[in-house]
């Protein structure tokens, strides 16, 4: 045989080789999830979060250590990832038939995964084992089914530093946007770099268009929803962007906003450079392990003057589900209902300094800091609202509008502008 | 001149080459190719696939569009913003490596200094490579944010004044990450370089100093041709990586402010994972390989008229 | 006499502009890494403390202690090790064979090959990234060193063969066309010839090819689950948490990577030294 030939025929058998990869790759989608069974009947569970690198170590596994004692015959493999690329993970893992049995979700995620048919109808397993949602706090659901619970709430309260603010000549933290405009202008006036609020609007993690723009909306009872369809140019929402709008013009927030990072909040806040911060609950432990002599006090986010109505509390949820691909469901489930349970969620809650998804759970304040009781009886009084919870591409529309929100700022276009853009963007993605 | 003989002993006598014909060089190359097309062609072919049709991934049943994906993405003034700002951080990165690495290689390279002494440079010249895309991005978060330390130095030492917004000002943030990127990525240019003068004959230089050439003439006649090969392959090499620089942009300025840092990268990872539209993402994806295979066929070519 | 003491004033003159042009040079190199060595030693609050501090009252080796006590990070060191010595000495050894086929012989098809071996670094890897997962979990490589390791080698293989057949070309082909003359095989006239002369070259593609294996985040994440598999890139993300990161800890573990990697180049950069490969090219 001549060399060309057989070269010619090495070619061949190359794209056989090719052909057959394709084709397996292309089934790749019917692979076999995460969970496991061994010989002996023992399933091991397979746990996909970004909660145990948060807790105490140790915390979580001694949670699953419970729960493998309770439950002989099932093992839990905690898979712990960064947070910041959860998401991407869970979208490749699923559209690669490898998803863990049970997952920690975002509830910016949940439709979107639940779409792609990575999530298991929770609904219908609840009704499967016979648990009884009354307890639930809430449910987050897409067309109807329960697709992801969450298992602890951080709600999103307003942190103010009482040295800077009676330096600023303000004796109390402000309850309504006149009062909370003025203390951010003044503590600004004090010069030395520092600024009366904070305020993250970075792109890559635009969560700070829910907890720190649209919570302005919600604690004045507001929505920027209308029947589930975008309604963003209504007034509860254009008076918030206004008043952001006006706090910007005043030079009362602290620079650097455009590509600040929830992150960097506590950092500038405990260095006693900014007045004012709506911040999560979590971050109370951090403040006084930066800054032990730090004072500063927590309370409602101010509402439109003269607002009497419930307040909504912005909040982040660490939620639960289950892979659409788990060969044990039912397992995977029971792993959820022992999460959720009275004792367990308190115990989860507790370390996570958040507040529990189940309503008869209640956190143990006693080893903890007096502003958790605070925090709890603010949240008691008002509701917790997020309205991006559920959204399809929730993450998305938060993205779109803090690109125009940055244009308003900017000075590039007028409110009007900005929240019709905004609303056509949303518009598009219902 | 000297460099031009040199070129003649570089270009081989062609009749060894054209006598080698056989199955030899398939059988050196085997292994790359096995490689290369089971786990690169294959995906590649995957994502092509998926440009041509209707929200793979999301919907399990994906109809065929032909180029409506196609359309779609380049009838978007987002992905206009994008291509700019790709061209302008990658040609101003790309130089000032080139820049920067052949000058640091050149002083590395020097005579005059002890071996000591450029051991110590060398060492700390390297520093910027060591480190992962995240670190860097979160390193010059701190250095260049309005209370940091950058804005001190440059503050104290009358430069500049106040609380500068390096990232978050619309003027400044492309500049900054382009900054950011040059200070990461010329060690590549450097060490290659560095070792390529290594590669130059001494008696080149010789046979220039006797004719009476100076420094910068040497520099001319002498380094550059020698390291065209090395400079032309890391140039290319260099505009396909950075055009493709990801993290760093994302976790400094997530393309922001308002669309200032958008790039090829960070649009088709917006697309994918936050729009959830992997088909349109596979097709910005496809325009960018489109692209770089012509900038591979020109480089081909020229390889080919070198030899 | 006079051209003398000239010659010396300028040599005076060079050595004073390179050494300031050095030290320029260094501290835009070296400054951000000075400052980030700072900051491993400070508490979180005080990276963030204005005006800002060099040393701070706080200085402490704590970060460094939680990392090194902590037995899941010492094994994310251990596989990036593994993963990445791996990766370039396998890495060399293909590339260089691909090399010396592209430099030394003509063959049909070498330019389509070519273009390709250039093109497919051009689609982004976050596209790429999930068929390449479906890929890599069917063909079993999911979770293991092989997968990383080739997934590695084909991001490094294209530069390293790209640079290999650049240094081959300067090399005269006299060199290898002679051995071959005498009888020897290719392989020889490769590996006893070619090779030990581009040394620096190889080096030089070693070092890179280690430094992308080495901090490579994105599908050191993807193709891994489980904490014994992950690399220091996903132990450094870690540590920046959904509400706060530990600074002080992620430039502690970012110098402690760095650290290992610096001693490999301080022990090979003698090869970058003059005489070593122009001496033996001198024909």
């Amino acid at each position: 045989m001549s060399k060309d030939a057989r070269a010619r025929r090495g070619t061949f058998r190359l794209l056989g080789v090719l052909a057959t990869a394709a084709t397996l790759a292309a089934t790749a989608g019917c692979a076999a999830s995460g969970s496991s069974e061994s010989s002996d009947g023992t399933v091991t569970l397979e746990f996909a979060q970004w909660w145990e690198p948060e807790l105490p170590e140790g915390a979580l596994r001694g949670m699953m250590d419970d729960f493998e004692a309770q439950n002989p015959g099932i093992k839990v493999n905690l898979l712990s990832g960064p947070y910041a690329s959860t998401k991407e993970q869970l979208f490749a893992g699923a559209a690669a038939g490898t998803m863990s049995d049970v997952v920690g979700l975002d509830g910016a995620w949940v439709s979107d995964f639940a779409k792609q048919g990575a999530l298991a109808d929770l609904s219908a397993l609840m009704a499967d084992a016979g648990f009884d949602d009354s307890e639930l706090a809430s449910q987050i659901q897409v067309d109807g089914s329960t697709y992801m619970i969450p298992a602890v709430n951080f709600v999103y309260p307003l942190f103010t530093n009482d040295d800077l603010l009676s330096k600023a000549g303000i004796s109390a933290p402000p309850t309504n946007r006149t009062e909370f405009a003025a203390a951010a202008k003044a503590v600004s006036a004090l010069g030395d770099n520092t600024s009366g609020w904070i305020l993250p609007l970075s792109q890559e993690a635009p969560n700070g268009i829910q907890n720190d723009v649209m919570s302005w909306t919600w604690a004045s009872g507001g929505s920027m929803l209308k029947d589930g369809q975008p309604d963003l140019t209504n007034d509860d929402v254009k008076s918030a962007v206004e008043f952001v709008q006006g706090m910007w013009n005043d030079g009362s927030i602290a620079p650097g906003s455009f590509t600040m990072k929830e992150q960097d909040k506590v950092e500038e806040f405990s260095n006693g450079r900014v007045g004012m911060m709506i911040d999560s609950l979590a971050h109370i432990n951090l403040l006084r392990e930066n800054d032990p002599n730090l004072k500063f006090s927590i309370s409602a986010i101010p509402a439109e003057d003269g607002f009497t109505g419930e307040r909504g509390i912005p909040y982040a949820s660490w939620g639960i589900g289950v892979s659409d691909s788990s060969a044990h469901p039912a397992e995977a489930f029971k792993l959820v209902q022992y999460l959720m349970s009275e004792k367990v969620n308190s115990e989860l809650s507790t370390v996570a300094n958040a507040f529990p998804g189940n309503t008869k759970s209640v956190p143990d304040f006693s080893n903890s800091d007096p502003l958790f009781q605070t925090a709890f009886d603010i949240y008691k009084a008002g509701y917790p609202a997020n309205e991006f919870t559920g959204l399809p591409v929730a993450e998305d529309l938060m993205r779109s509008f803090d690109g125009q929100f940055q244009s308003l700022l900017n000075g590039d276009q007028s409110v009007d502008e900005t929240l019709e853009n905004a609303q056509k963007e949303w518009e598009s993605q219902f | 001149m000297t460099s031009s003989s040199v070129d003649r002993t570089l270009r081989a006598p062609g009749r060894f080459s054209k006598a080698r014909r056989g199955s030899e060089p398939y059988a050196f190359i085997l292994p790359t190719a096995l490689l290369i097309t089971v786990l690169m062609i294959v995906p590649i072919v995957m994502v092509i696939g998926y440009s041509f049709s209707d929200n793979v991934i999301t919907n399990k049943h994906p109809e065929l569009v032909w180029l409506a994906n196609y359309a779609e993405v380049l009838g978007d003034p987002v992905f206009h913003t994008a291509v700019i700002n790709t061209v302008v951080f990658t040609v101003g990165s790309v130089a000032a490596h080139l820049v920067l690495g052949l000058a640091f290689a050149m002083m590395l390279n020097t005579q005059l200094l002890s071996r000591f002494t450029k051991a110590l440079f060398r060492t700390v010249y390297i520093l910027p490579w060591l480190f992962t895309a995240a670190v860097i991005a979160v390193l010059w978060r701190l250095l260049l944010s309005p209370n940091g330390v950058v804005n001190y130095l440059l503050d104290s030492t009358g430069i500049a004044s106040g609380q500068v917004e390096w990232l978050s000002n619309p003027d400044l943030a492309l500049g900054s990450v382009t900054f950011i990127n040059i200070w990461a990525g010329y060690p590549f240019f450097m060490i290659s370089l560095l070792a390529g003068l290594q590669g130059i004959p001494h008696d080149l230089y010789e046979a220039a100093t006797v004719d009476g050439a100076n420094g910068i003439q040497k520099f001319f006649s002498v380094t550059i041709p020698q390291l065209r090969p090395i400079i032309i392959s890391m140039l290319l090499l260099d505009l396909i990586w950075t055009s493709q620089q990801f993290a760093l942009i994302w976790m400094t300025t997530g393309g922001g402010p308002i669309n200032v840092t958008e790039m090829l990268s960070t649009y088709t990872y917006k697309l994918a994972f936050s729009r959830y539209e992997f088909a349109l993402a596979s097709t910005s994806a496809v325009l960018v390989l489109a692209l770089s295979m012509v900038l591979a066929v020109f480089y081909v070519r020229h390889q080919r008229a070198r030899d | 006499m006079t051209t003398m003491t000239k010659r010396n004033r300028n040599r005076l003159l060079m050595k004073v502009g390179v050494i300031l042009g050095l030290v320029a040079g260094a501290m835009f190199a070296g400054f951000p890494i000075l400052w980030m060595l700072s900051s491993s030693f400070k508490s979180n609050g005080e990276i963030f403390e204005f005006p800002p501090r060099l040393v701070t009252e706080d200085f402490s080796f704590g970060a460094y202690l939680s990392i090194l006590t902590d037995p899941t990070k010492v094994r994310f060191f251990v596989n990036s090790y593994v993963v990445a010595i791996a990766v370039t000495l396998l890495t060399l050894f293909v590339a260089i064979m691909a090399a010396y086929a592209f430099s030394r012989f003509e063959f049909r098809g070498k330019r389509i090959i070519n273009v390709v071996i250039v093109s497919v670094q051009a689609v982004p890897p976050i596209t790429l990234l999930i068929p390449y997962f479906g890929l890599v979990v069917v063909l079993g490589l999911y979770n293991t060193y092989p997968g990383l390791i080739l997934t590695y080698m084909v991001f490094t293989l294209p530069y390293a063969i790209i640079m290999m057949t650049g240094y081959f070309n300067t090399l005269p082909r006299e060199l290898d066309e002679a051995v071959r003359m005498d009888g020897a095989g290719s392989m020889t006239a490769l590996w006893k010839v070619l090779v030990p002369i581009a040394v620096p070259g190889i080096v030089s593609v070693g070092i890179y090819t280690f430094m992308i294996a080495w901090n490579e985040y994105l599908f050191a994440l993807t193709l891994t689950k489980t904490e014994d598999m992950r690399t220091v890139p996903i132990g450094i993300q870690l540590l920046m948490g959904q509400h706060s990161y530990q600074w002080n800890e992620i430039m502690a573990m970012s110098i402690l990577g760095s650290v290992p990697v610096l001693i490999l180049f301080l022990f090979f950069q003698r090869y970058f030294m003059g005489g070593l490969a122009s001496g033996s090219v001198k024909s």
